[in-house]
């Protein structure tokens, strides 16, 4: 089934591709080395962690919730994988595996509060934020590393399939295209989006609100999870402070995609599409040979351009009468 | 009628006071050396910029908005207190500088939350972002130094300058209090954030309150980073980092709800030194000093946690 804002979603991806070949344009003349299929790699293989935390972001927003938990969440997870794996001498698979419930259980917290409790997700989050990363602090008493992982574990986040694709590259894929799968083609993702639009509406349709709402929020956890332990294999190393502001880059690759921060309206492609935006931005400010700290800025004033760009956009069709063709393309009126 | 209605749950900010006051009271069983002079006038310096931060959070929470980006706003203002100091600014010159630096940001929030009418969520992660990476681009991590003798502690010496800032701080949070519940301007800030709507419909405009809630906010960062400032001998660059956070834990574990409306600025207050307590209680209490953010997210957890089930005991008795 086709979402019911297919016109509104379509014309924002353009302006996004439209931007991201801009970016590529200019940036295969300033920078070094930039229009090479090594570096295409390597843009993809330093942006699957925040990239997973953006993809599983995507629902989360898309139900009007935010999940500001999630770099503290990966931090933990990291900090439980190299625990388990060191101190407890479990075999590191097994340690993953552990540090994927641990992320799922995180977000079963966050998702128990806001849907059985009824409470607002910003200030949930905004405590398991401290709460997570709290914890891996203490539990590191703020100075532990684990390092020396062995060479088999680090092959996920260091080695390379077929001689040119970094090992995590394929399982991004799968996760996206799972996600893709059950955000645009099944009855639970369609909920998602009757649930950002009014959650009231959809518990009057006889939808599972409560249970659907906490399931997103252990899909993001688990995301998390995922994300952590392949941070750990890229990295060769866990320390507490792991993933820090992620969360936030997460949340921008998501809103550049497209997805209002209100929830009923975003896509998993979109969200793709931030994130090229954001990696390709980021790669290319470093090989143009600019400190990193453009980086942040262009960030922060892409953003508020397309916001604020879409915004008058909006503003100045409103003006125009508007034709009953485009009236049915429209969002319904009282929505937020 | 000018004052706003009794509160309806004076019981939610009590609650935080109780919990203080015991907290303060075993600290003192089992730390008195908490309570000396020499340990409590620092602790309490240190809590009144936040403090203020968290007055404004107050305001902007309950018209229903949020701001993240007041710790990089502090960290401009601060630089531009400590440049313009360095400068040999006089003190209501170094003062102007900050409160219009936070003046100009904070309108720069209002304008795009208010007249853009973009989520104010999104709108201040971005100038969270933005502002933070464009200090760090024209610094470089250098401090501001050299400040003249007459910045710290406004020249009046530790022990003066510590009255002075504490005093300020109090001072000024007493009468936004009192304002707060009397002027019929902050009235309007509870009806925009129970209902916008409702309130445009009774003749108030949303846009410009929401606009004025960032600017205040704004104002009042600058006043706090320069009463952080006078604190040290020399300005860091990477200060205020996470003062959002901190903020808006003490507004909420202060009984002010999220989805806007409802508070009192006396339950920020308590809020704000329950949290801020809690790293000298584990110092004091010879505790790993690496539990605090753990336990700081599970006082948020819990004050938001009792928040709902009231809610939701409160709900069943109206069925």
């Amino acid at each position: 089934m086709r979402t019911p804002l297919s016109g509104e979603t379509g014309r924002h991806e353009l302006v996004l591709m439209a931007f991201l070949a801009a970016e590529l344009l200019l940036f295969s003349f300033t920078g070094r080395r930039f229009a090479t299929a090594e570096n295409g790699f390597e843009i993809l293989r330093v942006s699957v962690e925040f990239g997973l935390l953006a993809l599983v972001m995507t629902p989360v927003i898309l139900t009007g919730g935010i999940d500001l938990s999630a770099g503290s969440l990966l931090g933990l997870c990291a900090i439980v994988l190299g625990k388990l794996w060191r101190d407890a001498g479990l075999d590191p698979g097994w340690a993953s595996a552990l540090a994927l419930a641990a992320g799922a259980a995180g977000g079963l917290l966050n998702g128990v509060l806001i849907a059985r409790l009824k409470l607002p997700p910003l200030i949930v989050t905004l405590g398991s934020f401290s709460l997570f990363r709290g914890l891996a602090e203490a539990i590191t008493q703020g100075v532990d590393n684990f390092t020396g992982f062995p060479d088999s574990f680090l092959l996920l986040g260091q080695g390379y399939i077929l001689g040119a694709i970094p090992a995590q590259v394929p399982i991004f894929l799968a996760v996206a295209a799972g996600l893709w799968l059950l955000v645009h083609r099944t009855p639970f993702g369609r909920s998602l989006r009757a649930l950002g639009y009014s959650p009231e509406g959809a518990r009057f349709a006889g939808l599972p609100v409560g249970r659907n709402l906490i399931l997103v929020y252990v899909l993001s956890g688990a995301g998390a999870g995922l994300a952590a332990i392949i941070y750990v294999a890229h990295l060769g190393q866990a320390k507490a402070d792991a993933g820090t502001g992620y969360e936030l880059l997460a949340i921008t690759a998501v809103v550049l995609g497209g997805a209002s921060i209100f929830g009923g309206k975003g896509s998993v492609h979109g969200t793709l599409l931030g994130l090229a935006a954001l990696a390709v931005l980021k790669n290319g400010i470093a090989l143009s040979d600019r400190p990193s700290e453009w980086v942040g800025m262009a960030t922060g004033a892409l953003l508020l351009a397309v916001l604020s760009g879409e915004a008058m956009l909006k503003k100045m069709s409103a003006r125009v009468p508007r034709s009953p063709t485009r009236d049915s393309t429209s969002m319904p009126s009282g929505s937020p | 009628m000018k004052s706003l209605p009794p509160n309806p749950w004076p019981w939610r900010e009590g609650s935080v006071v109780v919990i203080l006051l015991l907290s303060l009271g075993w600290l003192g069983l089992a730390a008195p050396s908490f309570f000396k002079p020499a340990a409590l006038w620092p602790w309490l310096t240190s809590v009144a910029p936040v403090l203020l931060i968290a007055t404004g959070m107050f305001f902007v929470i309950v018209g229903r908005q949020i701001d993240i980006s007041v710790g990089s706003q502090f960290a401009w203002c601060s630089v531009l207190a400590g440049e313009a100091a360095s400068a040999g600014w006089p003190w209501p010159g170094i003062l102007a500088s900050a409160l219009l630096a936070g003046l100009a940001l904070g309108a720069l929030n209002g304008l795009l939350v208010a007249g853009f009418k973009l989520p104010s969520i999104v709108v201040t992660l971005a100038t969270m972002v933005t502002l933070r990476e464009s200090l760090r681009a024209w610094r470089e991590g250098e401090f501001v130094r050299d400040l003249p003798d007459s910045f710290q502690w406004f020249g009046l010496g530790q022990s003066l300058g510590q009255c002075w800032v504490i005093a300020a701080a109090l001072l000024l949070w007493m009468i936004l209090w009192i304002a707060s519940v009397r002027l019929s301007v902050f009235r309007w800030v509870y009806a925009v954030g129970s209902n916008a709507e409702a309130a445009r419909l009774a003749g108030l405009r949303p846009a410009r309150i929401t606009f004025g809630l960032f600017a205040f906010m704004g104002l009042l960062t600058g006043l706090a980073a320069t009463l952080n400032a006078v604190r040290f001998t020399d300005v860091d660059p990477k200060t205020g980092a996470g003062l959002e956070l901190q903020a808006i834990a003490a507004v909420v574990v202060g009984g002010v709800s999220i989805s806007g409306g409802r508070g009192r600025l006396w339950g920020v207050l308590a809020g704000v030194l329950l949290l801020a307590c809690l790293p000298s209680a584990l110092v004091f209490l010879k505790w790993p000093p690496h539990w605090e953010k753990a336990i700081q997210g599970l006082i948020i957890l819990t004050a938001v946690a009792a928040e709902g089930v009231h809610r939701a005991r409160s709900r069943g008795r109206e069925d």
